[in-house]
């Protein structure tokens, strides 16, 4: 995270993680596409070789906020291939955020541990723990054949603390519902830390609705925090609500 | 953090990004000058504190003329200083000059950050009729004439077509400013990614480098306690061997058939027991560098024949012919003697051991020449100008009608310990020891050792020992 005191600006650094071929640049393009102009930057997309993220992708967002405190997104994709290591390392260094991008094909279960331990190695060596970084997964591809139930993972998510997505990123289906997970868990995770809601007066309520709205999104705010399997993240959302 | 992460983080967060290093400045002016030439408005392009970076189009002669008039030139420089302290927001504004012609003041955004301000004018929308009354209030003494022909002769443009060249120029630059600074992250990740990379073979080489040196130490460790542990087994060893050989010639009372066999065989067994301590204690000198050579002239043929004739009892035991042939006139050779005669014995009695009843076995010596440079390999002979002559050599041939040792095992044979697997040589007994000495006291000599086949049948050891004396090296 970044704070601008001067220009009243807060630049936000999201990481989409993941095993190679997961999704990572397909959910990316589908939040772009999603976006409305006024709000999306280009999409930049670092040197790919066959389509293969070979450095990063990164989508500029910028959101208006409150408070005269205006919100820069920047989300990253990492390369999925074992081989980039050190610039996944690189990439997600400095994250506040990460969202890891599971495929939800049985044959890529292996695939799926091994990138998230690496992940795990990686926040590690930059000095941090996994633990506290606000962290969402979603399973995607689940228009493929031969894929992990929704009932599997639905208890698998009830027994982990990250909420857990299903998506479809070619259909752009359940793409901006896990970034606006990912969204609201940094947000209150920053907000924990710097007290940003005091300090600048701001409405994260207005600040989420703004983006979803951006994004495209029709229904509620509780609609919307609800939709990740067994919607863990919509119950603490009211409680957050009623709370503060 | 370092500065190259650092400056990715800048990079990637999009904070500090400054309008020249995103364009050079080279294509900032042909971008300028080809908006003049398309248009024909002066512009000016002004970095995000004010410097100017690229300028198109001379001053309109009107304001050449003008600045020469003392109130013109004062109210021309009030507009320019306004001018550039307008603030067009994320847009761009317009603002009105004394002479009629306007300027057009319009950011350079990128990712909603100003980056910088380009300035169009001034410009005329259509020539005036009359002198404007602002420019005669500056200048009440203006000549109108000259100043109605120099405003006609003013860059004309219209509002409307000056806003599309701004929206048109501001949406160029976007495409620019991102191409740059994607090609900017690029090469900084490149930079990052090669830093990443090298740092952490730098810390596999200091783990590497760290084990190596304690394997180094471990082995070292080795080589002492096996030093110690064979001296200090060789003391009472030798008590023993003493005392049954006093048993065994009936020193402590005369023996009976089956006890003087028994106390033999102790005698017999010690002396194996105290051969093999001898090698293990010579070899541990070596491995640890601490043998040291005493070397004087000496006769190889002097030495081969000591050998010889050491082991002939033996050779004709086994019915092995035994022979040593050496050129006459053999220069004389610097070395250590006891240690040379402990490599020919080793080398001859692994040729006894396993050369078959009927056999032969020859040792024989002939002047040669030793390549100076360490290398074995004979067709490497690039640049040999550069290095030293070849030295003047003795060779050693040790040759036998045994079993032979089959091509992939001879690099092995002179490990400590290593046997060539086969029950022929397991019956010949040993520990394998011989030939890691004597590798090591060639090697002691500067020389070299390798082997061949004796064609049809058995071994060729041959040794080459430089004849380098005293005062050489
Ligand atoms: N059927 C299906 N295919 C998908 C889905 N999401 C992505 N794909 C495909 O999977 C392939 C890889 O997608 P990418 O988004 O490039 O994968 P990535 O995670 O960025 O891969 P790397 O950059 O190599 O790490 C592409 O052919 C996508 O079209 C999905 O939900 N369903
Ligand atoms: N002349 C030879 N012909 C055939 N094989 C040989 C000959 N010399 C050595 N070897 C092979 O090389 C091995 C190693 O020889 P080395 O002299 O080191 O050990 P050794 O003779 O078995 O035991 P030690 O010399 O310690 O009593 C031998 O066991 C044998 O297999
Ligand atoms: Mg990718
Ligand atoms: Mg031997």
């Amino acid at each position: 995270m970044q704070l601008d005191f001067v220009a009243r600006e807060l630049t936000i650094k999201l990481v989409y993680y993941g095993p190679a071929l997961s999704g990572k640049t397909t959910n990316l393009q589908a939040l772009h596409k999603a976006a409305d102009p006024e709000s999306s930057g280009r999409l930049m997309t670092l040197e790919t070789r066959d389509d293969r993220t070979l450095f990063f992708d990164l989508l500029p967002l910028t959101f208006k906020g409150t408070g005269g405190l205006s919100v820069r997104l920047k989300v990253f994709t990492v390369p999925g291939q074992v081989i980039h290591a050190s610039t996944r390392k690189l990439v997600v260094q400095g994250a506040d955020g990460v969202a890891f991008i599971a495929d939800s094909r049985t044959s890529e279960t292996t695939n799926n541990a091994t990138a998230f331990l690496d992940l795990k190695q990686n926040v590690k060596e930059s000095g941090l723990k996994l633990k506290q970084l606000p962290l969402v997964i979603q399973f995607n591809k689940r228009d493929m054949p031969d894929i992990r139930s929704e009932e599997e993972l639905a208890e698998l998510a009830a027994q982990g603390r990250e909420p857990v997505y299903l998506a479809v990123a070619t259909r752009g289906e359940g793409v901006v519902e896990t970034f606006m997970g990912l969204l609201y868990l940094t947000w209150t995770a920053l907000d924990a830390a710097n007290d940003l809601n005091k300090k600048f007066d701001f409405d994260e309520a207005a600040l989420l609705r703004e983006v979803a709205g951006k994004l495209g999104y029709q229904g509620s705010l509780e609609q919307l925090l609800g939709s990740s399997v067994g919607g863990v993240l919509g119950q603490r959302w009211l409680a957050r609500k009623a709370g503060g | 953090m370092s500065d190259v992460t650092q400056r990715l983080e800048e990079l990637t967060l999009g904070t500090r990004l400054r309008l020249e290093e995103l364009i050079p400045r080279e294509s900032l002016v042909d971008l300028t000058a080809s908006y003049h030439e398309l248009f024909g408005v002066p512009l000016k392009v002004f970095d995000g504190s004010g410097k100017l970076l690229a300028e198109a189009g001379p001053a309109p002669s009107l304001y050449v003329w003008l600045a020469s008039l003392r109130g013109a030139r004062a109210a021309l420089e009030y507009v320019v200083d306004h001018v550039k302290q307008l603030d067009p927001g994320a847009g761009d504004v317009s603002y009105p000059c004394v002479t009629g012609a306007s300027y057009r003041v319009s950011a350079i955004q990128y990712e909603g950050r100003r980056l910088g301000r380009v300035i169009f004018g001034p410009y005329l929308g259509a020539v005036p009729a009359e002198v404007p009354p602002e420019l005669l209030l500056a200048e009440p003494d203006l000549d109108p004439a000259r100043a109605l022909a120099l405003l006609a002769e003013m860059p004309r443009a219209r509002e409307e077509t000056i806003t599309q060249v701004v929206a048109h120029l501001r949406r160029g630059l976007e495409i620019i400013l991102f191409s740059g600074h994607k090609a900017l992250l690029t090469s900084n990740m490149h930079l990052a990614s090669v830093k990443e990379s090298f740092k952490e073979l730098q810390a596999k080489n200091q783990s590497l480098q760290e084990a190596f040196d304690r394997l180094k130490e471990l082995d070292r460790l080795k080589s002492n306690f096996l030093a110690t542990v064979s001296h200090e087994l060789r003391t009472p060893l030798t008590s023993i061997i003493g005392y049954s050989e006093m048993l065994h010639e009936g020193l402590a009372g005369e023996l009976t058939g089956e006890q003087r066999d028994f106390v033999g065989t102790i005698k017999e067994k010690g002396e194996q027991l105290l051969e093999l301590i001898k090698g293990l204690l010579d070899l541990s000198k070596l491995e640890s560098g601490t043998m040291s050579l005493r070397k004087s002239e000496l006769s190889i043929a002097e030495t081969l024949n000591e050998v010889g004739s050491t082991l002939a009892p033996a050779a004709r035991k086994k019915n092995v012919a035994l022979s040593v042939q050496v050129s006459a006139g053999l220069p004389r050779l610097w070395g250590d003697a006891e240690r040379l005669r402990q490599v020919f014995l080793n080398l001859t009695e692994n040729a006894l051991k396993f050369t078959p009843v009927g056999g032969s076995v020859t040792l024989s010596a002939t002047a040669t020449e030793l390549a100076a440079t360490a290398t074995e390999d004979e067709e490497d002979d690039d640049g040999a100008v550069f290095f030293a002559a070849k030295r003047p050599a003795l060779q050693v041939r040790v040759t036998d009608t045994g079993i032979g040792i089959p091509e992939a095992e001879r690099s092995k044979v002179f490990d400590a310990f290593y046997q060539v697997d086969g029950s022929s040589t397991r019956e010949a007994g040993g520990t394998g020891l011989g030939l890691s000495i004597v590798k090591r006291l060639v090697d002691g000599h500067d020389g070299t050792i390798s082997i061949e086949s004796n064609e049809p049948q058995g071994t060729v050891f041959v040794i080459t020992l430089p004849l380098q004396r005293a005062g050489q090296r």
